[in-house]
């Protein structure tokens, strides 16, 4: 193995991440000056914490209180690299998820004199470059701080060296889990033929909800104290999982039973050269699989009318609404519009449940259903109105050189948008309706309340979408630009607040949302039409801006 | 105004500027209804501008384009209505299946649902992509994409045919069918525009053959103009080509390479 190359294929790889995450680099060799800023960052604040802790728990005149800290903080280190293992893990799988848009997959050069060896050893380490890699020299110096108050220089010593395994271990994992799930999509595809597009698009769902679950639970704060504590007190009971053996050793070391620190020790470095040799394996055996071209249809063609047509569309705009719902259910890199509907819905529903640690609601909460039905569909209709134009990245040549006026443009994708998010809204609604069994006039209201907010926030995000649309596909497609998005999105949550304000008026007069000052009573249904009012006035000007935009769209395309 | 007023496309004066850079230098051209005209040209002379000023993609700094009698400025919906292009690098859209690009294709043009039907299905025979139709375009190569763009360009019928290097990835039985397509489509009264840098297909295929240089129009003739206007009776395209363009004293450069 030549550790040059190894360096040489990190120095790339930690590029291509940032050009992937959307930075620009300016020069070939660039001052690494900031990059290390922010690991010396890490390690000062580290040693800070360490040192005034340690100072803390020095100047402390009880010494019950010092032996309680002493023994949490002896309890403390042998669950830390098991936690920094599967926030390793939860981080470097993120990573991944982020460049699953990637348009340009990374492929080892195989052309290059580039060994298998290496290449794994490249992508294991640069997956840790960044947030895992900050984590542990974070934890890892207020560790060497501390131990010294403690006098347990030795054992942290030990605990760091734990944690640079631990990590490198979660690296490796995800780096044959990589592999793996190439391999088996691709397996997927073959096997299910005509639904591989389905089963594709369900799945990339279902991988979303497993781990966003895992890591609001992870995350929230109750979750990470339970975690610490599950794995501080259990970790010895499952001493067969080889992932444990790391912080088993730092327990036995801790115990003073040498014998078993040594085995565990020796285990865990040979459990992590077998996986890292399966990695390279895996790797050089579907390092450059292709998967399966995914056959969508099969037998004679027959041209569709449609439903779109009896609608009133046109075939052009009927065309270009059932392409945009393909591209929304095909391609991956859209996928991830759905991450918000599904955060929305999560984080109550798991808090709901008292998956957050906190104790379950005995009682569903009385905003739990406006939350849940108002929020996913409004966010889509903005998610999608910002990227629909920028989501044709380079095919945007077809509407260029098509027969397509700016009235049909806006009225194929405005009505994309609105089918689309009120699809979620659906969808959500039922859930909502499950979950927090709403009395029927609520229930009716905010639906209304939720269509009125996608018809107007659609057409102002189509509008802002149109003017700011980036077609740059490379790495990654940017479909929007990131200052147009971020107006859009404070102007749509402006408008929101407007188009809902005569309801929440209504819940304060009811005595929902509790002010001290008195405001003046409105009906429900009162409150709803002046909602809708509020919401026509600004879908109308608002579309109206968007068919301008499309004609200067249209006029000025210089592709 | 129809189809056959006048010439199939004029361009008079047109010029186009991006930012210091002088794309397309006042040029007049004229393209006769029913000929296939080569536009040809070194990197960056100008020929893709062109062909999308023709288009009504991109608006001339001065100057007027008049497509089948329309002016682009004016109505560029109806100029695209009646136009077949395929780009240099066609970027199709890859989640669709090549038959579910190509029944896009027939929507956008507003095609007639049995003739959609019987066209698609007859392109795809005769391009060998029948067994094919059903898997999504990424799974593609390179020839795969250009046959399907190339369909899509045929599949409407229109009036003029604006192909930037259309043979391009294609196999030989494939590129032949096209070129032979393209031979009984103009003599239909169908206008094709083709950019090439394959000098030998353009000799073979076109009726009149323009040389760009610098956004400048070098040379605009058939093949026996072109030879008497760079004072090389016998030659070949690329002879003339090289001599016009200036570029044809590559030997020191290939002896250093060799170095």
């Amino acid at each position: 193995m030549k550790w040059k190359n190894v360096v040489r294929l990190v120095i790339v790889d930690v590029k291509s991440g940032r050009l992937i995450r959307g930075q620009t680099l300016r020069r070939y060799r660039e001052s690494r000056v900031l990059q290390y800023l922010l690991y010396g960052g890490a390690c000062v604040l580290g040693l800070a914490i360490g040192l005034a802790v340690g100072s803390f728990y020095n100047g402390m005149p009880d010494s019950e209180l010092k032996s309680l800290i002493y023994r949490g903080a002896y309890y403390l280190f042998p669950s830390l690299p098991t936690i920094i293992l599967i926030s390793s893990m939860v981080f470097t799988m993120m990573v991944q998820i982020q460049r699953a848009g990637v348009r340009f997959s990374i492929q080892p050069p195989y052309w290059l004199p580039i060994t298998w060896e290496e290449h794994t050893l490249a992508s294991t380490l640069a997956h840790l470059v960044g947030v895992p890699l900050v984590s542990i020299i974070l934890v890892g110096s207020a560790i060497a701080a501390f131990s010294i108050f403690l006098g347990e220089l030795p054992l942290a010593t030990f605990t760091i060296f734990a944690l640079l395994a631990s990590a490198f271990l979660a690296s490796t994992t995800t780096e044959i889990l990589r592999v793996l799930q190439v391999r088996l999509t691709g397996a997927v595809y073959k096997a299910s033929g005509k639904a591989a597009v389905w089963v594709r698009f369900i799945g990339s769902l279902l991988f979303l909800i497993v781990f966003y679950v895992v890591w609001f639970a992870f995350t929230s704060g109750a979750g990470f104290v339970t975690l610490i504590e599950v794995v501080a007190g259990g970790q010895e009971a499952v001493w067969f999982i080889p992932y444990l053996w790391l912080g088993l050793s730092l327990a036995s070391c801790m115990s003073g039973l040498l014998a078993q620190t040594i085995i565990f020790s020796l285990a865990s470095v040979l459990f992590i050269l077998a996986l890292f040799y399966m990695a390279v394996r895996l790797n050089a055996r579907f390092g450059l699989y292709e998967p399966p071209a995914i056959t969508v249809s099969r037998g004679v063609y027959a041209p569709k009318v449609g439903l779109l047509g009896k609608l009133g569309f046109s075939s052009l705009e009927a065309a270009v609404i059932r392409k945009d719902f393909k591209a929304f259910t095909r391609r991956r890199e859209l996928m991830y519009i759905f991450i918000m509907p599904l955060v929305f819905i999560l984080m109550p529903l798991m808090q709901q449940l008292g998956a957050l640690g906190e104790p379950a609601a005995t009682e569903p909460s009385r905003f739990l259903f406006a939350w849940i039905l108002l929020g996913p569909g409004a966010i889509m209709a903005v998610m999608l109105g910002t990227m629909i134009i920028g989501e044709e990245g380079g095919a945007v040549w077809h509407f260029f050189s098509s027969p397509i006026t700016a009235r049909s443009l806006v009225k194929c994708k405005y009505a994309f948008i609105v089918i689309f998010s009120c699809m979620v809204t659906i969808v959500c609604g039922i859930i909502g309706l499950i979950i927090s069994c709403p009395s029927l006039d609520i229930a009716i209201a905010l639906l209304i309340e939720s269509v009125l907010l996608i018809l107007a926030l659609a057409a102002v995000s189509l509008g802002a979408g149109i003017r700011g649309a980036d077609f740059t596909e490379v790495p990654r497609p940017r479909m929007v630009r990131p200052l147009t998005a971020l107006v859009t999105m404070l102007s749509c949550l402006t408008l929101a607040v407007a188009i809902f304000s005569p309801l929440l008026l209504h819940a304060v007069m009811m005595g929902y949302i509790p002010i001290p000052v008195s405001l003046p009573e409105i009906d429900l249904s009162a409150a709803v039409s002046i909602s809708a009012i509020i919401a026509a006035v600004i879908a109308f000007v608002f579309y109206r801006t968007a068919i301008k935009n499309a004609q200067k769209f249209l006029t000025k395309a210089e592709i | 105004m129809g189809s056959n007023v006048g010439y199939a496309v004029e361009l008079k004066g047109v010029a186009k500027r991006y930012a210091d850079i002088v794309a397309v230098d006042y040029v007049d051209l004229h393209v006769k209804h029913g000929e296939i005209f080569g536009l040809l040209g070194p990197n960056a002379s100008g020929k893709s501008t062109t062909l999308k000023m023709i288009l009504g993609l991109v608006k001339p700094d001065s100057g007027s384009v008049k497509v089948l009698g329309i002016n682009t400025k004016e109505d560029s919906v109806a100029v695209k209505r009646q136009v077949g292009y395929v780009p240099e690098t066609p970027r199709l859209y890859e989640f669709l299946t090549g038959l579910e690009y190509l029944d896009f294709v027939g929507d956008i043009y507003a095609v007639e649902p049995s003739e959609k039907k019987m066209r698609i299905e007859e392109h795809l025979e005769a391009l060998d992509l029948e067994g094919r139709e059903g898997d999504m375009i990424s799974s593609y190569s390179q020839g795969m994409k250009q046959k399907i763009a190339l369909i899509s360009a045929f599949l409407h019928k229109p009036k003029l045919l604006i192909l930037d290097e259309p043979l391009s990835g294609l196999d030989p039985k494939s590129a032949r069918i096209v070129k032979d397509l393209l031979r009984k489509l103009t003599a239909q009264g169908v206008t094709a525009i083709m950019s090439t840098h394959i000098l030998e297909i353009a000799q073979a295929m076109c009726d009149r053959i323009a040389i760009m240089y610098e956004g400048r129009l070098l040379a605009l003739g058939n093949m026996k103009e072109l030879r008497q206007k760079a004072r090389m009776p016998g030659s070949d395209l690329e002879e003339i080509f090289l001599k016009l363009t200036g570029t044809g004293d590559i030997r020191k450069v290939v002896e250093a390479l060799l170095k």
